[in-house]
């Protein structure tokens, strides 16, 4: 590796955090393990024996991956952690997964074709999709999409999907 | 010849109308996700398949095989002209393409893909119908011992081989795991993992788990980074065909593409990826014009375009005969042959030759179809790229969204995908390859049932594994497989020489 490499910058903050994540998972499906054991013991015909290998598979693994943070740190990784860390732009991440967790919420109160025509344009507008104008279309063609896969799933291929505030007129 | 009769048998079977409508469909809405960035042929198939709950089987099979292969074919348009790849496979075709698309040579580029996966996918589907007979005779002599090292080997083949790093590889296929264990205990009838959420005890859907991994997480980890990358589309000039001069070199740089890429895939060593890059350096060696390379040149389109297409070929040998799927694709499709009550593996040539062999002969027809779809047709395509991200990306969680919920109309459905798609955008970000998740949630299951089978026709005594003698070498395979990527690091050391890194990498694994 030439010198310029070893100068990059890097970052293990994320994936010190990742691998205690994985750590602290790995511990829950031990403790998980030990809840079927009590009814079916550890024997390797067992239905707690396999869970208990994974149990270590991660708790491991997770470890080894710790290490690659700290005392052996990944080059690659560094460096890749350091440009996501620097292109990331999180209040996008986090108004996506915050509509999303409400698309699911009302989806059967406003029903499909409400919830979705509102859906499409909501999340076009966190990607960028701004303006007065863009609004506008990127509202007709969700209220379009909405129509069409409503009637699509519902009358062609049998797929139940909630009617909501339109319940009267459908 | 016994085989040729029961392609014959197959063709009457895929040529009837409806199954050529369907395979028509499948391999138009393969290109069209090939062709997106973002979504690929496991996501597609995955949605595709609650759909096909009612279909008959061989209809469901043909669908599937068309978007298999209409994904390979679209690919290679969006490496060529957005420097993108649509998946880890096409990596290598940019390295070329996309120099020749701005070159103004993309009308030839992309000609040299379609032709190329045209002779690769025919080449590899005459050498699949006759391989894969064969294969499943000497599969029936599998023991549940054999089945549980082969599995083994695969898991180790695709977590060591396929990835940057090994550690991380191997968390991710825990993951899967996990994933996989989660519901009834079929041997046991016990509940495991399930937290008292009744959703829940039939396991974690593969539907849920391919749209959240794939199309959840890609969407939150490209809206990241949204405001930060920039793309550039390469409009295509001229005519998409090719000169004399580079028919000369497309052709033997295909042959020799599919030489490599169909044995990568039939082996369980984890899809496409290697022999791309296998074929990229092969033709950069052996070429008269090596200054070219980087610039344009065209057999570095050619060769690891017809790589791509016969290991994806490939891989369905290991899927119908052993049941062993080595891509994430390959992973769904198991998980579908389960829905329709079907074992792929040796015993699924006797009991259902119907459906493979008009299987087998959908993809023959499905590769003329995509050469149509792909030469004259390309410019709708193109046209496709050109549509603006933030509706696209809308789209892809629009239809996600309806495809789990369309499942069971429930909102913790939703819920668990959505979290499973906040991991994948974790894993895209720290370089945690996701096809082992896949593999390790569906293949995880059937291993341990082959676990447990071998060790009660034992009477519980393990050294089963070791003592038969094809179980004993599959497993040492496998060992072998999750040291090979230090040996070029060890041999330096041991030569007395500083090695440039303690693992070789063979590719970077990525798979949508």
């Amino acid at each position: 590796m030439s010198e310029e490499t070893t100068e990059r910058r890097r970052s293990f903050l994320g994936p010190r955090i990742a691998a205690i994540a994985i750590l602290a998972f790995g511990l829950f499906v031990l403790l998980g393990t030990f809840r079927i054991s009590e009814r079916s013991g550890y024997g390797p015909t067992g239905a707690a024996f396999f869970p208990l290998i994974v149990a270590i598979g991660l708790l491991v693994f997770g470890a080894l991956f710790l290490v690659r943070t700290t005392v052996l740190p990944d080059r690659y990784l560094g460096e890749k952690a350091a440009t996501e860390g620097a292109a990331t732009y999180w209040p996008t991440v986090g108004l996506i997964a915050a509509v999303l967790v409400v698309y699911a919420f009302v989806l059967k109160p406003l029903g499909y074709i409400v919830a979705t025509t509102l859906f499409f344009p909501v999340v076009a507008y966190v990607l960028g999709s701004a303006g007065l104008r863009a609004i506008t279309r990127n509202l007709a063609i969700g209220a379009v999409l909405a129509v069409i896969v409503y009637f699509g799933f519902t009358e062609l291929l049998g797929v139940r999907l909630p009617q909501g505030l339109l319940n009267p007129l459908l | 010849m016994e085989v040729l009769g029961d392609l014959i048998g197959g063709f009457a079977t895929a040529l009837r109308p409806e199954y050529l409508l369907l395979a028509a469909l499948g391999v138009t809405l393969g290109t069209l996700v090939g062709v997106l960035p973002g979504i690929g042929p496991a996501l597609t198939v995955a949605l595709l398949l609650p759909l096909t709950y009612d279909f008959d089987p061989t209809g469901a099979f043909i669908l599937f095989a068309g978007i298999y292969y209409g994904g390979m074919y679209g690919g290679s348009t969006t490496s060529i002209l957005l420097n993108t790849p649509g998946e880890a496979a096409s990596v290598a075709t940019t390295l070329e393409g996309f120099p020749m698309a701005r070159a103004g040579r993309g009308g030839a580029a992309l000609a040299t893909a379609a032709i190329g996966s045209f002779v690769a996918g025919t080449i590899s589907t005459v050498a699949i119908t006759f391989l894969a007979p064969l294969m499943a005779r000497v599969a029936l002599l599998f023991q549940p011992a054999d089945y549980f090292a082969l599995m083994v080997l695969a898991f180790v083949s695709v977590t060591a081989l396929v990835g940057r790093s090994l550690v991380r590889g191997m968390v991710s296929l825990f993951f899967g795991l996990f994933i996989g264990l989660i519901g009834i205990d079929v041997l046991s009838g016990q509940a495991r993992f399930t937290f008292g959420v009744p959703q829940l005890l039939n396991g974690v859907d593969v539907v849920v788990l391919a749209v959240g991994l794939f199309a959840v997480g890609e969407v939150l980890y490209v809206a990241s980074r949204m405001r930060h990358d920039t793309e550039e589309i390469v409009p295509v000039r001229g005519r998409v065909w090719m000169n004399r001069g580079e028919w000369r070199r497309s052709w033997k740089a295909w042959l020799r593409g599919t030489a490599i890429g169909f044995p990568f895939g039939t082996l369980p060593a984890g899809g496409a990826e290697i022999p791309t890059f296998l074929s990229y350096n092969t033709e950069k060696q052996l070429s008269r014009h090596k200054d070219e390379f980087g610039k344009g040149a065209i057999e570095g389109v050619a060769g690891p375009e017809a790589a791509n297409n016969a290991a994806f070929s490939g891989v369905l040998v290991p899927l119908l005969t052993l049941g062993i799927p080595t891509s994430a694709t390959a992973a769904i499709l198991l998980a579908a042959f389960q829905i329709f009550n079907l074992q792929p593996g040796p015993l699924l040539f006797e009991n259902a030759p119907d459906l493979v062999w008009a299987l087998i002969a959908s993809l023959y027809i499905g590769n003329v179809m995509l050469l149509i779809l792909n030469l004259p047709l390309i410019r709708i395509w193109v046209k496709i790229l050109s549509i603006p991200r933030p509706l696209l990306y809308s789209g892809i969680l629009l239809f996600a969204t309806l495809g789990v919920y369309g499942l069971s109309n429930n909102a913790i459905d939703l819920l668990i995908m959505y979290a499973l798609g906040l991991a994948g955008f974790f894993m895209r970000r720290y370089d945690f390859p996701v096809a082992p998740v896949i593999i390790g949630a569906i293949l995880g299951p059937l291993l341990e049932a082959q676990f447990r089978r071998a060790l009660s026709i034992s009477q519980g005594d393990l050294t089963v594994f070791v003592t038969r003698p094809l179980s004993l070498t599959l497993l040492l395979v496998a060992f072998a497989a999750l040291l090979l990527p230090y040996l070029p690091g060890l041999i330096a050391r041991i030569r007395g020489e500083r090695p440039e890194s303690g693992r070789t990498v063979f590719s970077e694994g990525e798979e949508d």
